[in-house]
């Protein structure tokens, strides 16, 4: 053997390959990032009545718990000038965006550890998998919740006056996304290793819906008890949500710049620290 | 040969026996205070308990192979051969040390990754495609031959949950089988699927192996296997390597010591032995004369000795050769003497190349005057006899109860020309 003049391809060490070597190979495995996709679509629908349909049935069912339980028993005021199955389905879409994503990812370990444990793939492919797989919903509800406005634009007499309030719509989704992911990443590491935390996480999220502006608007909270709802980094970006779609919302600057930021150092930390831990996580699970 | 295409540096691997962590987020916060904060002495790190938590899965491996190399690892369960892969697989990262190597690498570490029983085969094909690190042009390329050689081509949009066994193996397989990496890893998995299956298989096996340029590692248990697909072996113990070389010869060094002489029984006292007041059991002993351990190319020598208490009429036995589904394979009449107040000795001795490598047993029975019998010692003796082939391409379980060695040949014993050719297809054509 020749010391030295051996050039390897790749190397395998007690330390896992650095974040950025992770994250160049993620495009190599793009493929399985896209078949992981369309497999949670076919598995969600298959044998079904309704089948995709579903993915609209959902969200209306919920609406019309919401608007028939919040809106007409016990009467939350959702301000002025928007109708109530606009306030409550645009702030459905995007919750069940955060849930369903954070909960996915923060499983990660629990339900793919028969694929990790047999292959090797970059470990992130599955967390992407999932939050693309909720991205897309989103899409798709929120090209029905464009519908339902328009209705209400032209049967209703209903002025929204979105118009260039619609850019702010990708930074929301945006930012969502990146509080979703840093959050569903440091969950999936805990629960990986202490499965009594996914027992309380459903909770969390539960508890943590009611202090987003999902069923109210940030307006109608109670000055006393504001900045409960203030600390938490999903309020802004809810509220721009619905000021881009419906005109309607309670936006500073301050706070949106709270969000994205808080968002970012999530996302790169969460993203360093899943990378350093989950190949030893995956001995474990 | 080639170059080195994969190198393995001092690789250890260790893991924590037991509950991983201590169980819980209670029970570990109150330990990290316990043990960080307050910087009490650490019980788990104490004294002789620290070395019986923790197991070195690997100890210190290393070895190279070159371009083309076919390594196949053989070990007893728990001795590092699936650590090792799933390392090499990077699934999981090593303790200490390191595997460098060159070129793709692609790991069949179980029949069927990333397959769902809801989806169909078509679906589970490319899903298991991608996950076993194919693109997507390489799996459309090969999905009609995936799909031959599976042979469930009716069957291809189904949901996989709706397969046999059979077919759902043979579909996992053929996913695999199709890959195309620089270095192949393969853990145990042939193991599956009925015996035309796992033929081809095999075959499959051989195939790659022979394509210039492929490196593959290979666990099996399959002796055979191992010995005639591989180029090299290794033998790990414990997560030791024990033995390199020649696959036919670490082969041969592992079933020598797992394989072990079977040890000759004996009963010291002739009233405990089994028998009854006429004749008991004293010994029995079986064995190959040269080897240490019994394969279907030694000569098996069976021993028996007998405390006789009767007298006045002609004993001999009878040996019944039973194989493992308990048919009889041969039955043998010995010699009769005369009984008397003795110790009689029963010697029987197969030639080789005669049984089959599998289990079988041993019944006697002493008859009195050709025609009584006094006892039957059923099952007294058995042994399994292992297998031994090389030079051959198939490598699953040979077919029958015995396996004589019987001359028979194949050969061209007339050469037809091009035009003789013609006349018999002329020949068809008019008759049909």
């Amino acid at each position: 053997m020749q010391e030295g003049t051996q050039k390897w391809d790749w190397e395998i060490g007690p330390k896992p390959a650095h974040s950025f070597a992770a994250l160049k190979s993620v495009f190599a495995y793009r493929h399985l990032h896209a078949a992981l996709v369309r497999k949670e679509f076919l598995l969600n629908y298959q044998q079904t009545i309704l089948g995709p349909l579903w993915i609209f049935f959902q969200p209306l069912l919920t609406l019309i718990i919401y608007v028939l339980v919040f809106g007409k028993m016990i009467g939350i005021p959702i301000g002025k000038s928007t109708p109530p199955v606009l306030f409550y389905f645009s702030g459905i879409i995007l919750w069940n965006f955060f849930s369903d994503s954070f909960w996915g990812i923060s499983n990660t370990f629990r339900d793919h550890i028969h694929l990790y444990s047999k292959v090797y793939f970059p470990r992130i492919i599955i967390p992407l998998s999932v939050m693309s797989t909720n991205f897309l919903r989103l899409v798709v509800q929120l090209v029905m919740l464009v519908i339902v406005i328009f209705y209400f634009i032209i049967f209703k007499n209903f002025h929204p006056n979105s118009g260039l309030k619609l850019i702010a719509l990708p930074f929301v989704f945006i930012g969502v996304a990146m509080l979703t992911m840093g959050g569903g990443l440091i969950a999936a590491i805990l629960t990986a290793r202490y499965r009594d935390i996914l027992n309380l996480l459903g909770i969390v999220i539960r508890l943590l819906m009611f202090v987003t502006p999902v069923l109210y608007p940030l307006a109608s909270v109670n000055d006393s008890l504001k900045w409960v709802v203030l600390i938490n980094p999903l309020t802004p970006l809810f509220e721009l949500f619905r000021y881009s779609l419906l005109g309607e919302g309670t936006v500073h600057a301050d706070a949106l710049v709270y969000s994205f930021s808080l968002g970012l150092l999530v996302l790169i930390s969460s993203f360093f620290l899943f990378n350093a831990r989950s190949t030893k996580l995956i001995d474990i699970s | 040969m080639g170059e080195i295409v994969l190198s393995v540096e001092n690789l250890s691997k260790q893991y924590r026996l037991g509950k991983i962590g201590t169980g819980s987020l209670r029970q570990d916060v109150s330990y990290w205070w316990k043990y960080s904060v307050l910087k009490r002495q650490d019980a788990f790190f104490q004294g002789t308990d620290s070395d019986e938590r923790f197991i070195w899965a690997l100890n210190d491996i290393s070895f190279s192979l070159n371009q083309g190399d076919a390594l196949g690892i053989i070990g007893s369960n728990g001795s590092g051969k699936s650590t090792l892969l799933k390392i090499i697989s990077r699934i999981t990262a090593p303790t200490k040390g390191f595997v460098r190597g060159k070129g793709t690498v692609s790991s069949i570490l179980e029949i069927g990754t990333g397959f769902h029983q809801e989806l169909s085969g078509r679906e589970n094909i490319f899903m298991s495609g991608y996950a076993l690190g194919m693109t997507k042009i390489e799996i459309k390329k090969k999905f009609d031959e995936i799909v031959a050689f599976s042979g469930i081509e009716k069957f291809i949009d189904t949901p996989v949950k709706r397969y046999s066994s059979g077919m759902y193996v043979r579909l996992a397989f053929s996913v695999a089988a199709h890959l195309e990496p620089d270095i192949l890893i393969i853990d145990e998995v042939l193991a599956v699927g009925d015996a035309e299956f796992q033929k081809k298989c095999m075959g499959k096996m051989q195939d790659v192996s022979n394509q210039n340029g492929r490196t593959i590692l290979f666990v099996s248990h399959n002796m055979t296997a191992i010995s005639n697909l591989c180029s090299k072996g290794i033998w790990l113990d414990k997560g030791l390597i024990k033995e390199t070389g020649l696959p036919k010869d670490v082969v041969r060094s592992y079933l020598e010591k797992f394989a072990q002489p079977i040890p000759p029984r004996e009963w010291k006292n002739a009233s405990t032995a089994p028998g009854n007041e006429l004749i008991r059991l004293k010994r029995t002993s079986v064995g190959a004369a040269d080897l240490s351990y019994i394969s279907v190319a030694t000569p098996i020598k069976i021993s028996c000795e007998f405390w006789c208490f009767a007298e006045g009429f002609t004993v001999n036995v009878n040996v019944q050769l039973n194989a493992e589904q308990g048919e009889c394979v041969f039955n043998l009449g010995s010699s009769s003497v005369q009984a008397q107040n003795s110790i009689m000795q029963l010697d029987v001795v197969i030639p080789p190349r005669l049984l089959n490598n599998q289990s079988y047993s041993v019944s006697l029975t002493v008859v009195k005057n050709h025609s009584e019998p006094i006892f039957e010692f059923s099952n007294c003796v058995s042994f399994e006899v292992q297998d031994e082939r090389l030079g051959v391409n198939y490598f699953g379980a040979w077919p029958g109860v015995i396996r004589p060695f019987i001359n028979n040949d194949l050969r061209i014993s007339e050469k037809l020309d091009k035009g003789s050719l013609e006349i018999t297809d002329s020949f068809n054509a008019q008759s049909s």
